[in-house]
């Protein structure tokens, strides 16, 4: 048993360094620190910083604008984790000490953290991803997921691919491309309920992490199955293998529907004219004329205090990452409202971000008007089913092409129950808030 | 000095077969494991817990595993990812389907799992040597993913694909799922890792272990003198893959708390290969100093800018982290190119002729 010998020798050095670093975050006074799990490395890098830089950006504007949120400083770290979950369970357990939110950036990581949530008390927050059940807020009291679900979004596109007549889907074929990860089977549940409800047949596909950059298999299957529609939830290189290879074999764009992370502009630009008709779902509209992006513009890009790609402020990752960064600060100011204080701990963010009022009027006062659909948050609804809007590539850009479209909340609430039930049996004793009566 | 072996008489052969025939040896491994036992968990914080110890003990585990398979029997293995997947899912079956079982019984009980899965591969080394036994177990690795992602019943059908541990109490203490506490954790794992390396120890140093060596060594010399060489492979995989197996359980267990197929994939593998080779192979010490250098480095690694001071992003100390990682691997590789466990021995053959080399 020397075996153990060397790395304690070792640990006691190694330990002093971390317990020193990972306890005692070095915070100003009143300021508070809203770190962020991003991914600027690794496979999903390319559709992962657009984002980090639009949430990065809009605190930033914050601190030079306003010196904040009602004079408090908000301090945005990032935490990398390349997409691994394993890197991810470590920023977590670094920043859970400092945060008062975890953005865990991933399907995975957020499975992952979840069932700590209730331990730690600190809340989740993943705008638009996560596990879809979590928008039962009495169950999933510390996740939120707003302002849409996977199945809001699934429910979504298929009512826009139906032109809002479901029934018009019987005996249609519908693949559901998807990365075979967590992200990529959440809706299947939901999808197969409506094939089972309006007599279509689904098909889900799904693509290794290992393959993504190389779909032939899959597109070969695709093209023999002869679809009348291929859904994605795609993300990283998934999104522009599957468009090459969807140009390559000729499948018709306009048949071809992703889900808000699979409309990225840098993937579109690799296939350009070629794209032309692909369509994504987004809960997000990019409008750079708006005066919450003019002032990033004037308060931090133009000012130097932090750089983007070329061409990267008008994409809708961009600004979907603004958007983002809004929930979190519209969440602090609840609190501070409520709770009339000025630096918020987690428990009260939480409380925020159950009481979200993103009304017409609060939209415009923060200068986000027409970026994003009005919602608001309750004990029961951590999402907030904003519905959102159909996107197209024009061939340069994304260009909205449907009205506004909400979530089938009779499909989905079901669902949402028993599969938040039955998460709460199988993490048994899982707390449920029995105060919401809503 | 310090590591003065003079004086120390061996007065019968069973004191000559000591697991430490030099005092000194004895005296460092209790003040190591006052250490992990006692000073550790009364200083640490919840971040070294998950992010440095537990892992640290846990990839040591799986690399000695993989240690006794390769490094004393010298049959090379690209399944040990795979392998722990088995042991990590039969766990997950055997607590949800037995929720009153002791999680010391089913992590013990999923070893065999493994080891069955293990020796049901290792078949083909009856045959095949070398790098194509390498790619046989390859197969292994594909194959056995391929299963976890395709198999629903392995996740209970969960719609994410996902496994979860729930909440797992014994003796009234919460020693797995979300609301365990980690120090507690710690401990477990510690135990049952002093308890199987202990096992390790006695095993590579008695008849079976010399039997491996030989197989190891050259396996025609080792038929001929009447070692039956199906037998002693076998019981190499089926060993190795049994310790694979626990590591795997406690891999998902008591430290993850969650795990999804692609975790158990290739990339893991060759992470405990990497903690095997640098450790040193055919040494049990140098899984402990392998999963030190390869697991925890880089974690401290990614606080130096901070400590400093320095205004480095964090996606920057990740690559600066991947090339630094890189570097010392091939540095220590190059000052000694059997292992960390071969430094150390150096090091210790110094000390005890120090201060008079002659």
């Amino acid at each position: 048993m020397k075996t153990l010998m060397r790395k304690s020798a070792l640990l006691p050095a190694v330990f002093a360094l971390a317990a020193a670093l990972g306890a005692s975050p070095a915070l100003a006074e009143d300021a508070v620190n809203v770190t962020n799990l991003s991914y600027r490395t690794g496979p999903f890098a390319a559709t992962g910083t657009p984002l980090m830089n639009g949430q990065r950006d809009y605190m930033l504007m914050l601190n030079e604008r306003d010196g904040g949120v009602n004079g408090v400083k908000l301090v945005y770290d990032e935490c990398e984790t390349g997409y691994n979950t394993e890197k991810g369970a470590e920023c977590y357990e670094k920043t859970k000490g400092s945060s008062i939110v975890t953005q865990p950036w991933s399907t995975g990581i957020t499975l992952q953290v979840l069932p700590k949530s209730n331990v730690d008390k600190i809340p989740i927050l993943a705008p638009g991803y996560g596990f879809s059940p979590m928008s039962d807020g009495k169950v999933f009291q510390w996740a939120f997921n707003p302002p849409a679900s996977y199945w809001d979004g699934a429910s979504m596109i298929l009512k826009n691919i139906s032109e809002g007549n479901l029934d018009s889907l019987k005996g249609k074929k519908i693949v559901l491309l998807h990365l075979d990860a967590p992200y990529g089977k959440e809706p299947i549940p939901l999808l197969q309920a409506y094939a089972e409800k309006y007599g279509f047949t689904l098909l889900p596909i799904p693509v290794g992490v290992k393959e993504m950059q190389n779909q032939s298999a899959q597109w070969l299957q695709i093209r023999r199955e002869r679809p009348d529609f291929v859904l994605m939830w795609g993300w990283g290189a998934m999104n522009v293998g599957a468009v090459t290879e969807a140009a390559k074999t000729k499948f018709p764009m306009d048949k071809f529907v992703g889900i808000w992370w699979s409309g990225h502009d840098g993937d579109m630009k690799s296939v350009g004219e070629a794209g032309k008709g692909y369509r994504s779902i987004s809960w997000s509209l990019p409008h750079s004329e708006s005066s919450v992006m003019q002032d990033i513009k004037k308060y931090v890009l133009d000012a130097k205090k932090a750089e983007i790609g070329e061409g990267e402020f008008d994409w809708v990752f961009y600004q979907r990452g603004v958007l983002i960064s809004m929930f979190t600060v519209e969440g602090i100011k609840a609190a501070q409202a409520h709770f009339n204080t000025k630096v918020v701990s987690a428990e009260q963010l939480r409380w925020g971000l159950e009481n979200l009022k993103l009304d017409e009027a609060a939209l415009k006062a923060i200068g986000m008007d027409g970026m994003i659909a009005p919602f608001s948050t309750a004990c029961n609804n951590h999402a907030g089913h904003a519905g959102g809007w159909m996107l197209q590539w024009d061939g340069a850009k994304f260009v909205k092409v449907s009205d506004h479209i909400t979530a089938d909340a009779e499909m989905i609430d079901p669902l949402v129950q028993t599969e938040a039930k039955k998460y709460a049996e199988a993490n048994a004793p899982w707390p449920i808030n029995e105060e919401c009566k809503m | 000095m310090l590591y003065r072996t003079v004086g120390q008489f061996k007065t019968s052969y069973h004191a000559d077969h000591a697991l430490f025939p030099v005092k000194q040896d004895a005296w460092l491994l209790g003040f190591i494991l006052l250490i992990a036992f006692v000073v550790l968990p009364a200083t640490a914080n919840e971040f070294v817990f998950n992010a440095l110890l537990i892992p640290v003990l846990v990839y040591a585990l799986a690399a000695l595993g993989l240690n006794i398979l390769t490094g004393y029997a010298g049959q090379l293995s690209l399944g040990t990812g795979a392998f722990m997947g088995v042991g990590a899912y039969a766990c997950y079956k055997l607590v949800t389907i037995f929720p009153e079982l002791n999680i010391v019984v089913a992590i013990a009980l999923s070893g065999f799992f493994s080891a069955a899965v293990g020796v049901a591969f290792g078949l083909p080394s009856l045959r095949i040597k070398g790098f194509y036994l390498a790619i046989a177990t390859l197969a292994a690795q594909f194959f056995l993913v391929w299963l976890f992602e395709k198999w629903a019943w392995l996740y209970n059908y969960n719609s994410s694909g996902a496994i979860q541990v729930p909440n797992i109490d014994m003796f009234g203490l919460t020693v797995a799922g979300p609301n365990a506490k980690a120090v507690v954790q710690y401990y477990f794992v510690l135990c049952v890792v002093c308890l199987i390396t202990w096992f390790a120890i006695n095993i590579t140093r008695g008849r079976i272990g010399r039997i491996w060596k030989s197989v190891r060594d050259m396996d025609i010399a080792a038929e001929l003198v009447g070692i039956n060489l199906m037998k002693a492979k076998l019981s190499a995989f089926a060993v190795s893959s049994y310790i694979v197996g626990v590591a795997g359980a406690l891999f998902v267990f008591l430290w993850r708390g969650a795990a999804e197929p692609v975790l158990f994939d290739i990339p893991l593998s060759f992470r405990v290969l990497f903690i095997v080779i640098i450790g040193g192979m055919g040494s049990i010490l140098g899984n402990y100093l392998g999963a030190v250098l390869i697991v925890a480095l880089p974690v401290l690694i990614s606080f130096v800018p901070g400590a400093l001071g320095l205004p480095v992003s964090s996606a920057m100390v990740e690559h600066l982290n991947t090339m630094i990682v890189g570097a010392t691997i091939i540095g220590f590789l190059i000052l000694e190119p059997h292992g960390l466990a071969r430094l150390w021995a150096i090091i210790r053959e110094k000390l005890v002729i120090w201060p008079f080399p002659h």
